[in-house]
């Protein structure tokens, strides 16, 4: 026995020194990593007290760092902290200015805006004037640079050749002419769409015009923001230094933002019990939030959002109904959607159930919260199985008929099959098994069906399809933001609205265009809320869109860390955030 | 020899030639786009990038301007970041090749050991839990093994952090990747390690007194490494592009990850790109199999 194991041992020497021959470079790297995980052990259990380093995580590797190119949420995030713009947001959610020296000069029309710049510099140390807006306006609308959000400059009125009415008429004014007056013009002018960048570097990375995004992709380029990006490894994190040439330095506390490039909710999750994150963006395992409620670490904040069933009016489920009809039909299907249910089971975040389309909370561009406290186009903590009745009533005015099961439920005639069409997620295809259960109540079967994301967004764009969900975060505070996607042939309109003037159960929305149209030339702020009411309600009227409940936004951030806020479009701002010792 | 990989890499190079050919079909064939947004890009927008990337030219001509470039050395640049993508891939891949090089090493290494040990100890307890260790590590799912670590050395033990940007470390992941191929080493060594020692030949070397740690090493061993080595060089190619489940969990910059959301993100480039460089890669490691064969065993002919 001891002889055997004696030649064991010796053949495991023998088979380590031949592998060992051939991999000596391989092999010293393995060493190294030894090394290294004695060191991280050490480290791994002092309690961290690091209070000049912020660790955060928002999300996997973004697309673009380049303001202007970013169209992702967490892009958004990590522009609000590396550039700022003319305007910005503080602590208490309200519009303030930035790099504009106090409120620009309007004239009486609201079409001119005079904006004085305070002296500012880019990280480099050059100068940044009011040339840098009109280059980096003008560049984020050219064609070339094929920018997401190039719409959001559509209230500024351009010149023949296609560029911004927008002037540095010296080095500290710009002049920016509008085509109607903007309710919410600085909302947009601290988007991130509108942040400059710096000219230099942009040209210098993409000579031939074919990589606008060139020059923000790897650490180390020039911004103007609180922080700049010190280095970047791809996918796994990126760490960004204080600028110390930021325009409010000295009120940046924090050294060092790092933060954590990964969507792995466990991981995630791991890594801020295991107090490896300070602040953890909404990855959160979704069993575990309930357990969470209690904890100061859990944070819920409103978001401008609505979460939605959408029905295709040009489906064929809708054919030979009048658009009348066909309305009443999706009324019956929203009245059966029990919501309070949805929001308590599926969505443990404590959401409001909605019961309108502009969410909660969002102003109307006149001073006013858009939609009047206890306004509602139906009780949205009451829909579901209450409203049987009146969903056969309204079913049978479309021509079906139903016989009672003597349970509460009816069988309906002739049978109707629908199909949901959802992206698959266990959130998604809980809220299509709960309204799967409400619309069962009247016989209607629902097919749920899911589709990769690509080709959902394809299909649902296209309209290849019945009902399927639906969600809209609202890119700036303003309701014009969800009423003029709806416009005909508008590229966010899933729900067809009229898009095909020819189909009689569909809506005619010729109306609906118009009054998008008049609420962009008004000038008056009170009528032009009256008119966004007016465009919802028609809106509303169709069930077209049917509300399900409002967004919001979770997050856990340790408790020795104050001063970090976020919008409700859900731009986090860290940079006035202070990390105490634990 | 040399006639002979000269004619491996002839037809090697028609295989990856066929491969771009089905890969590029295939990708074009899944419905969806590469620029679908939730908010919908604009029609200019789309059709600016469309013809930036070629993606308004017939599929024919996208191919041949495709494997024109790429043979010229240009890979393009990612339809979705913008980044080029033979930095972005190479710098992938060396983050990868560390991370699977060693778990490589790991796996070969204690895998011959740990069988040949059960072999010499063939029904003993040795041999029992060494049985034990490789059904486990056959029979669990990556994302469970690497799960259960993290709970255990990070979270419960508290020996690592679960995450450090200025200071990442590659002991669990490493871990998880070695233990699938160690288990399968481990058998393999065990079963043929078994069928070398029955042979007549080591036999007859123990009847003419050679001593029995020399049979083991030189003549046994030897043999026995023969079904090793053709499962592990595949392996470790495969070993060394990644694996999108340990990427994830332990958020590792690696190539396996990038191949998959490219895939979802519909990254026509970085697709094509990763495809090509996968296919080399696995065709180097199975041309490097043959030869340690006729290394290993000098009566293997190669042509």
């Amino acid at each position: 026995m001891k002889k055997k194991i004696i030649a064991a041992l010796l053949v495991a020497s023998m088979a380590t020194g031949l592998l060992a021959c051939g991999n000596n470079a391989s092999g010293d790297t393995s060493t190294g990593s030894s090394d290294a995980a004695t060191t991280t052990t050490a480290e791994a259990t002092t309690v961290d007290t690091d209070t000049t380093t912020l660790r955060i995580c928002l999300a996997s590797e973004p697309d673009y760092l380049d303001p202007a190119l970013n169209s992702s949420v967490d892009g958004a995030c990590l522009a609000v902290n590396s550039f700022v713009g003319l305007y910005t947001y503080d602590e208490n959610n309200n519009l303030v200015p930035a790099l504009s020296d106090g409120e620009p000069e309007v004239s009486e029309d609201g079409l001119h805006y005079t904006i004085k710049l305070i002296e500012s510099k880019w990280s480099n140390g050059e100068e940044l004037t009011a040339n840098d807006f009109v280059y980096s306006w003008n560049r984020a609308v050219a064609e070339e640079t094929a920018a997401d959000y190039s719409y959001m400059f559509a209230p500024i009125a351009t010149n023949e050749d296609g560029t911004l009415k927008v002037e540095a008429t010296d080095d500290y004014t710009l002049e920016v002419e509008l085509n109607a007056p903007c309710a919410y013009f600085y909302d947009l002018l601290a988007f991130p769409t509108f942040m400059p960048v710096y000219q230099p570097a942009v040209e210098e990375a993409n000579p031939d015009g074919t990589n606008p995004g060139a020059w923000a992709q790897e650490a180390g380029f020039v911004s103007n923001g609180a922080f700049t990006l010190e280095s970047w490894t791809h996918n796994e994190s990126m760490v960004y230094t204080k600028n110390p040439n930021f325009y409010r330095a000295d009120e940046v506390k924090l050294e060092k933002l790092e933060f954590m490039l990964s969507a792995d909710d466990t991981a995630i999750y791991a890594a801020y019990n295991n107090g490896d994150l300070d602040f953890d963006d909404q990855h959160i395992p979704s069993d575990e939030i309930e357990a969470l409620a209690n904890n100061p670490e859990f944070h819920v904040i409103d978001t401008l959002g609505t979460y939605y069933v959408g029905f295709n009016v040009n489906s064929d489920l809708f054919d030979g109904l009048t658009a009348d009809q066909a309305s009443k039909m999706r009324q019956a299907l929203s009245l059966l959607i029990d919501r309070q249910w949805i929001v308590d089971t599926v969505e443990p975040t404590e959401k409001t159930p909605a019961d309108t389309f502009i969410p909660d909370g969002m102003v109307d561009g006149n001073g006013e919260v858009f939609e009047a406290a206890d306004f509602g186009y139906y009780d949205a903590t009451t829909t579901g199985a209450g409203n049987v009745e009146e969903a056969v009533k309204l079913l049978e005015e479309c021509g079906y008929s139903f016989t009672d099961n003597g349970d509460g439920t009816y069988a309906i005639s002739p049978a109707l099959e629908v199909t949901y069409l959802t992206n698959p997620s266990s959130t998604h295809e809980g809220v299509a098994q709960c309204i799967q259960q409400d619309w069962s109540a009247v016989g209607i079967s629902v097919k749920v069906e899911t589709e990769d994301w690509n080709v959902f967004l394809e299909d649902r764009k296209a309209g290849k399809f019945d009902i399927a969900r639906e969600g809209w975060i609202a890119d700036f505070n303003d309701p014009i933001n969800m009423l003029e996607m709806w416009i005909s042939n508008g590229g966010n309109n899933d729900m067809q609205l009229g898009n095909d003037p020819s189909n009689t159960a569909a809506p005619d929305w010729t109306k609906y265009d118009e009054l998008i149209n008049e609420i962009y030339a008004e000038t008056d702020y009170a009528k032009r809320a009256e008119l966004m009411h007016e465009a919802e309600d028609m809106l509303m009227s169709t069930y077209a869109v049917v509300p399900v409940y409002y967004y919001n936004h979770i997050y856990l951030q340790k408790s020795n860390v104050t001063g970090v806020y976020a919008t409700t479009n859900n731009n986090i701002y860290f940079m006035y955030a202070t990390k105490t010792a634990e | 020899m040399a006639k002979y990989i000269a004619k491996r890499i002839l037809l090697a190079i028609v295989s990856i030639w066929i491969i771009t050919m089905i890969t590029f079909i295939a990708m074009n064939a899944i419905p969806g786009g590469p620029f679908n947004k939730e908010k919908a890009t604009s029609e200019a927008v789309i059709a600016t990038l469309e013809a930036r990337y070629n993606l308004d030219k017939p599929l024919g001509e996208q191919y041949v301007l495709y494997m024109k470039n790429v043979l010229h050395g240009d890979w393009g640049i990612s339809l979705h970041s913008g980044r080029p993508i033979w930095n972005d891939m190479i710098s992938k891949f060396s983050v990868s090749a560390k991370l699977g090089g060693r778990a490589a090493i790991l796996a070969i290494i204690v895998g011959i050991i740990l069988g040949s040990i059960a072999a010499l100890t063939r029904n003993k307890l040795p041999d029992r839990l060494i049985i034990f260790f490789t059904t486990l590590g056959t029979a669990m799912p990556s994302f469970v093994l690497a799960t259960l670590l993290l709970l255990v050395f990070c979270l419960k033990l508290g020996w690592f952090q679960v995450y450090s940007a200025s200071n990442p470390n590659y002991t669990l992941p490493v871990i998880a990747l070695s233990v699938y191929p160690m288990a399968y080493i481990t058998r393999l060594t065990k079963t043929s390690m078994l069928d070398a020692l029955n042979q007549d030949y080591i036999r007859t070397a123990r009847a003419k007194g050679v001593s029995k740690i020399k049979v083991i090493f030189v003549h046994a061993l030897r043999n026995a490494l023969i079904p090793v080595i053709t499962y592990v060089g595949p392996m470790v190619a495969y070993i060394l592009t990644g694996s999108m489940v340990v990427e994830n969990i332990f958020t590792i910059g690696g190539l396996g990850s990038t191949f998959v959301t490219s895939i979802t993100n519909q990254d026509y480039s970085t697709i094509m790109a990763v495809t090509i460089f996968l296919a080399i890669l696995m065709v180097i490691a199975n041309l490097i199999t043959d030869i340690i064969y006729k290394l290993v065993d000098p009566r293997i002919k190669l042509d």
